[in-house]
């Protein structure tokens, strides 16, 4: 849509003319009470609108989820679109304002925006739509069943019509329906269409503006250099020679907390981005390490090995798999290894933040903007009324942007400065600072006997997100994600030995679905060979979960399963990730002294899909992310990250991306999250062609499979 | 600090700067064209790609000193009205997600098709695997390439 030249913010107060205005009350996320108005009647009322209809006919439709390439901007004034009867074209799409009194939960994370908001929107949509049937049919004195609305039009079956605009005003006056009458999803017109986003045009010629392009008057350039090793303390720096830099204005020790930890900087503060770098360069700052150099990749997995002989503690059981596998021979035995991963989302981490006396300003990219509103509130013990947040196009999010942590750093530095202060990270300061994708080691255990599988242990040992400080040692069951319990063996347990040190760890797309599936799929992989049962026909056999069945039975069809093909290694692995199921087959083939995937089929059941080319495009992007993370990762050296750049933790690239096909199928179900389809299947289906195709089995990541012809 | 001329986007500019700054930074703050991104800084995700004298650059590793009376095209100024056949066909595939990778994305297929009007499908891949896309948009800019070069 080209209309949309920038991206307005645009508040109820802000509104004049006649708008008939729909929302519903805030932070009500359950029970949802739609609240209708004209703008006028509703001025100073507490309101989330999401729908604004005008009397020269222009409709305007709220976004209230970040954008960060997932395609929320489009898909979530479809699901109202729907339900109004508009032409999905002929609307203009709003960001609005990131208020959680208002709008709730704003944060963009787990795949949930259209999972978690798809019933309220429904209902908002046909709540004004009811209404402005209502007007009409006031007007013409017939029944309101007598009326229909297509297309922002009411129209009744002698012909007659209204348009939208024309009903604002006296829809504005009625009470809203109770509950309106939802469409058939058999009836949607919009809702499962391949819509165009209205957002690619602006990425295509460079009008897109993400918080890195963003500069207010006044604001100085902040770089900073923090602890390699993470935890380390500022002993002290050469302030006076760095502020002999031209260009460069303060120099200020920073700090920001992550997870419960403080990590300490140096920052320099100058007039350009250039200056600040210049600054940097000449900056030397010393550390007071605490030892942590010791630490580094070898060190953590063969603690992780050690602790893996612990018990650990039961996440999931069914019936008493341990003493059955305690007391058999010939028990076999696998160990999986995944290591750390950054986000690095092409956009570097940035934030503007200028704090003043009683209020404050933010501007950037950002997954979590209500989060940063309340820490500055907190923290500089502002009324959240005079705090604006304004949050632009994401440059890539991956969970990294659900963090605070640079807004944080920007706000003490502009505190410290009295100015607007934009801080911007390197690509080495994202990629070596964190938080990551936690490193992890999965022990897998069986018992099979006459071909059957008795029973199953699956050990996680890593870190968790929730639990990175204090004394307490048990893990939690956010390290058993992406283990599928659905498996019916009789005696099946999932452990997990909690680890703590320093290496800072966060959501990374996925999270533990992007490492667990690994071990899990890998192994089911390697029991059906034990069992002597085809990977399809072994999964089946354990499975009664109707849509685990329906997509493994649907990719097992689609890619002709059963059948051999010369020269190709095939592989599949099936998961539930935010509620969508999905079955993924990998076909590899040998090339150039390598084993190469060359085909990627995935068929999802995702429920109610609002717009399949938006999932389509979140399952390719997902499959590309997952094969970098198979071939690259990161390695903690002394203490620190050694990769430092993409020269050495290499993004896969697009002459490594092989041929994506991905089938959505049909369903009435309500929606589940697409955001990360086809991520947690690529490493095992992966790793399970090559050995169909070499015999040799991956048990650790990364791997580089240019030599494993 | 030094004075350096250059054309951008067919308008001639002046500007005021530390001579050894990357022209990425002239681009994007001194001369306010932000559609050009910052990535790496190394030369390693062709974000800030433009074109100087018919190339494809990296802007972010290419000093100013040197684009010195150059001509320069950023994002911003290779089409009017988004109507490049490489826009279109952006567009047309829906390429983007994040959309941030897109400018050099844009840039370096429009660059390589000035040159290859006509590439097979290893050329197209040999030429943009260059430019990085962390959203993964990569099937995408492969369709997108060809559907330019038929155009
Ligand atoms: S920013 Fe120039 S190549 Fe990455
Ligand atoms: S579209 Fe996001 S990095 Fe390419």
């Amino acid at each position: 849509m080209e209309t949309i030249t920038r991206r307005k913010f645009i508040q109820l107060s802000s509104i004049t003319g006649t708008f008939l205005i729909v929302g519903c009350v805030p932070g009500k996320e359950e029970a949802t009470k739609v609240v209708t108005g004209l703008a006028s009647q509703l001025k100073g009322i507490n309101l989330n609108q999401f729908i604004s209809i005008g009397t020269d006919n222009s409709i305007l439709l709220f976004n209230h989820r970040p954008e960060m390439g997932q395609g929320t901007f489009q898909s979530i004034p479809m699901i109202l679109a729907e339900e109004l009867e508009v032409n999905i074209e002929d609307i203009d799409i709003h960001q609005s304002e990131a208020n959680r009194e208002v709008y709730g939960s704003q944060m963009v994370v787990g795949s949930r925006s259209i999972q978690t908001e798809y019933a309220k929107l429904r209902l908002m949509g046909a709540t004004a739509r009811e209404l402005l049937k209502q007007a009409a049919a006031n007007r013409w004195g017939i029944n309101i069943k007598d009326c229909t609305a297509e297309n922002a039009v009411i129209s009744q079956t002698n012909g007659e019509s209204f348009t939208y605009g024309e009903l604002v005003e006296d829809a504005g006056k009625l009470d809203p329906p109770e509950s309106p009458p939802l469409k058939d999803p058999s009836a949607f017109k919009i809702i499962g269409q391949p819509v165009w986003r209205s957002d690619i045009p602006l990425k295509t010629n460079g009008a897109a503006k993400y918080g890195i392009d963003i500069s207010v008057p006044g604001m100085l350039h902040a770089s900073i250099e923090r602890s390699p090793v993470f935890l380390g303390k500022v002993l002290s720096f050469n302030e006076d020679e760095v502020l002999a830099v031209p260009g460069v204005k303060h120099v200020f020790k920073t700090s920001r907390q992550v997870y419960g930890r403080t990590r300490e900087g140096v920052a320099v503060l100058a007039e350009s981005y250039w200056a600040s770098i210049k600054g940097r360069n000449v900056l030397k700052v010393e550390w007071d390490n605490q030892g942590l150099e010791e630490i580094n990749s070898d060190t953590i997995f063969n603690k992780y090995r050690q602790e893996s002989k612990k018990k650990g503690d039961e996440l999931f059981g069914r019936g008493d798999a341990l003493s059955i596998l305690n007391s058999s021979a010939g028990v076999i035995t696998a160990e999986y290894e995944t290591p750390y991963q950054a986000h690095v989302p092409m956009e570097p981490m940035n934030a503007i933040v200028h704090i003043e006396e009683g209020r404050a300003e933010f501007w950037g990219s950002t997954q979590n903007p209500n989060g940063i509103k309340s820490f500055l509130s907190r923290q500089y013990e502002i009324d959240e009324a005079n705090i604006k947040i304004n949050y632009t196009f994401m440059g890539g999010g991956f969970g990294r942007r659900s963090m605070t942590d640079v807004a944080e750093e920007a706000a003490d530095l502009s505190f410290k400065s009295g100015k607007p202060v934009k801080v911007v990270w390197s690509r080495e300061d994202d990629q070596t600072q964190g938080p990551f994708r936690a490193a992890s080691l999965n022990v897998l255990r069986a018992v099979v006997k006459d071909d059957e599988v008795k029973a199953v242990e699956h050990k996680v040992v890593a870190q968790e997100i929730r639990n990175q400080t204090g004394d307490s040692m048990e893990a939690g069951r956010q390290l058993m994600g992406g283990i599928t319990t659905a498996y019916l063996f009789p005696n099946f347990t999932v452990r997990g030995v909690l680890q703590k040190h320093h290496v800072p760890i966060s959501y990374w797309r996925a999270v533990y679905h992007s490492t667990n599936p690994f071990a899990h799929e890998s192994f089911m992989d390697e029991l059906a060979h034990a069992t002597g049962r085809d990977p399809v026909e072994f999964r089946l056999n354990l499975l009664e979960h109707p849509r685990y069945r329906r997509v493994l039975e649907e990719a097992a069809r689609i890619t002709n399963w059963g059948e051999k093909k010369e020269g190709i290694g095939r592989g599949i692995a099936v998961v539930e990730r935010s509620g969508a199921h999905f079955a993924m087959v990998v076909d590899v083939e040998k090339k150039d002294g390598g084993v190469f995937p060359k085909k990627i089929t995935t068929v999802l059941d995702l429920g109610i899909c609002i717009n399949p080319d938006t999932v389509r495009a979140q399952t390719e992007g997902s499959i590309v992310m997952g094969l970098g993370a198979f071939y690259s990762g990161l390695t903690i050296e002394n203490g620190a990250v050694a990769e430092q750049n993409f020269h050495t933790y290499q993004l896969l690239r697009i002459d490594q991306c092989p041929e994506i096909e991905t089938h959505i199928l049909e369903s009435i179900a309500d929606p589940d999250g697409a955001g990360e389809s086809g991520l947690p299947t690529v490493a095992p289906a992966l790793a399970n062609a090559v050995f169909d195709l070499t015999g040799k089995r991956i048990r650790k990541l990364p791997v580089d499979l240019s030599v494993f012809g | 600090m030094a004075i350096i001329n250059l054309t951008v986007n067919g308008e001639k500019k002046t500007i005021e700067v530390d001579p050894e700054m990357p022209l990425l930074w002239a681009i994007r703050e001194n001369l306010g064209l932000t559609g050009t991104k910052f990535g790496c800084g190394i030369a390693q995700c062709g974000s800030c790609t433009v074109r100087i004298d018919g190339e494809s650059v990296r802007s972010c590793t290419y000093p100013l000193s040197a684009a010195e009376g150059k001509s320069i095209v950023t994002i911003e100024g290779l089409s009017e009205d988004n109507d490049h056949p490489v826009q279109q066909a952006w567009i047309e595939e829906q390429v983007p997600q994040c959309g941030y990778c897109q400018s050099g994305q844009i840039m370096n297929a429009a660059i390589f098709l000035e040159k290859n009007p006509h590439p097979t499908d290893e050329e197209i891949d040999q030429a943009m695997s260059g430019i990085l896309c962390r959203c993964g948009c990569y099937t995408r800019i492969k369709k997108a390439v060809k559907r330019a070069s038929l155009s």
